[in-house]
């Protein structure tokens, strides 16, 4: 472990995060304690007249150190879903009848530690009544000589099976491969940045069977540069998390992320972390607003069935839009072992929010609330 | 309505900005700690994994409601999520 010059009234809690996971200037070693995390989240979403999914979520996360070169960590979650969302745009009168579903979905990663480098095998499994997912994940770090910096490699690979309530006979399948490269940085001792490149690629069901009309490509990419940089600023004990995303696939849309977190501690005990993310993102190419067919009206385009489009969705989530997140984060850490934390955060989606150009016309706003409440100790 | 189903030059270009960005970014203020200067970056807030159920809560929603997702890391499979 890194000895620290001259220890801070933080130095106990800090030290205590040495042997926490991600922490990259200790990759050649295996997390020295264990550590079991309880989380729930409430979530909720709405627009204009419509109150549409309310999902409730209780999660356990499982960190194991076997040895100092192996060590064993997962995660399991279960989501109660339910409300009703349009089947088309906006349209209120268009919502699906109130459904209500479950989500259970596990993770499990194992890590061989070596003398600078550290390799990650890892399995999940998501489970619905309407869509399983099945994905296998390999990961590699390499550590310079002097632990200032750690190459990141990754190959993932995602084997989906997609059904419908409301059609039984549909029996479709998607699989994705994806690869990443990037690289973390400690700058100065006070600056850490990483930069990372991922591409993907996919073919299979893209539409979305509760959607109409929807018909889309059954092959897809992306391309993601993400950047992150952390700064620590000594004389405040505080630290500026912010990173920048830049996504761009074959529909179309190209996005970008900004988020900020600044983390505060407020006593040697309590820290708060207001927060802040910018979303923006264009229209996929097959994406129609909604103007419809003065004949057959919606969710019809004008001239569909005269001369229907290879590729078509009426999707809000392919719309051209912008988001906005503030959100506020506590975490008390009670001793050196147990922690508990509370964030709560709100979100707004709005067309003319879109950065760089003019978004989609005729769609209502989007709202929701995250809330978590977490529990952790390590042993 | 008709689909382009490749990276456009302009994609391509804007991510090797932000790698390019990354690098000057990384070579202003140049100057790696020694080793018993890690201290400050050794503290929990300042790792890049963060609180794992959190980001996996929060990447689940984004990813439900927006079109844009991933980039930190690999090995997520995909949700029938409305």
């Amino acid at each position: 472990m890194a000895a620290t010059k001259k220890p801070t009234k933080y130095g106990s809690i800090a030290a205590a995060a040495l042997a926490l996971p991600g922490v990259v200037l200790h990759a050649e070693n295996a997390p020295e304690s264990g550590e079991v995390a309880l989380k729930y989240l409430h979530y909720n979403d709405s627009q204009p007249g419509l109150d549409r999914i309310t999902v409730s979520s209780p999660s356990i996360y499982l960190l194991l150190p076997i040895s100092p070169r192996w060590s064993l960590e997962g995660t399991a979650v279960s989501d109660a879903v339910s409300g009703a969302t349009p089947r088309y745009h906006t349209a209120i009168s268009g919502a699906s009848r109130h459904m209500s579903d479950e989500r259970h979905a596990v993770d499990v990663k194992v890590t061989r530690y070596q003398e600078r480098a550290s390799f990650s095998l890892g399995v999940s499994r998501s489970d619905e009544h309407d869509y399983t997912s099945n994905a296998l994940s390999f990961a590699v770090t390499i550590a310079s000589d002097d632990n200032n910096r750690t190459w990141n490699l990754g190959v993932g690979t995602s084997s989906d099976s997609i059904g419908s309530t409301n059609d039984a006979n549909l029996h479709e399948s998607r699989k994705t491969t994806e690869v990443m490269v990037g690289v973390t940085q400690a700058v100065t001792a006070n600056d850490l940045v990483q930069g990372n490149v991922t591409v993907s690629n996919g073919s299979g069901y893209y539409s979305d069977p509760y959607k109409e009309p929807d018909v889309r490509p059954n092959k897809r990419g992306h391309v993601i540069g993400l950047l992150r940089w952390n700064h620590h600023f000594s004389e405040l004990g505080a630290s500026l998390r912010t990173s920048y995303r830049y996504y761009h696939d074959t529909f179309g849309i190209s996005a970008h992320t900004i988020s900020t977190e600044w983390v505060q501690p407020i006593t040697p005990r309590l820290s708060v972390t207001p927060s802040l993310r910018l979303y923006s993102q264009s229209a996929a190419t097959f994406y129609f607003d909604p103007i419809y067919d003065k004949n057959v009206g919606a969710p019809y385009p004008p001239n569909y069935f005269s001369n229907p489009p290879t590729y078509i969705s009426p999707d809000q989530r392919l719309s051209a839009f912008g988001a906005v997140t503030g959100g506020i984060k506590f975490v008390l850490q009670a001793d050196a072992n147990w922690r508990a934390d509370l964030k709560v955060e709100h979100y707004v989606q709005q067309s003319n929010w879109r950065i760089g150009g003019s978004g989609s016309v005729g769609l209502d706003n989007f709202y929701a609330n995250f809330i978590q409440l977490g529990l952790s100790r390590r042993f | 309505m008709n689909a382009t189903y490749s990276f456009s030059t302009k994609a391509r270009m804007r991510v090797a900005a932000s790698a390019l960005a990354a690098l000057v970014l990384a070579g202003c203020a140049y100057n790696p700690p020694k080793p018993w200067e890690k201290g400050n970056l050794s503290k929990p807030e300042m790792t890049m994994a963060g609180d794992p159920l959190d980001q996996r809560f929060v990447e689940h929603i984004y990813s439900s409601k927006e079109n844009a997702s991933g980039g930190a890391g690999v090995g997520g499979g995909g949700c029938g999520c409305n």
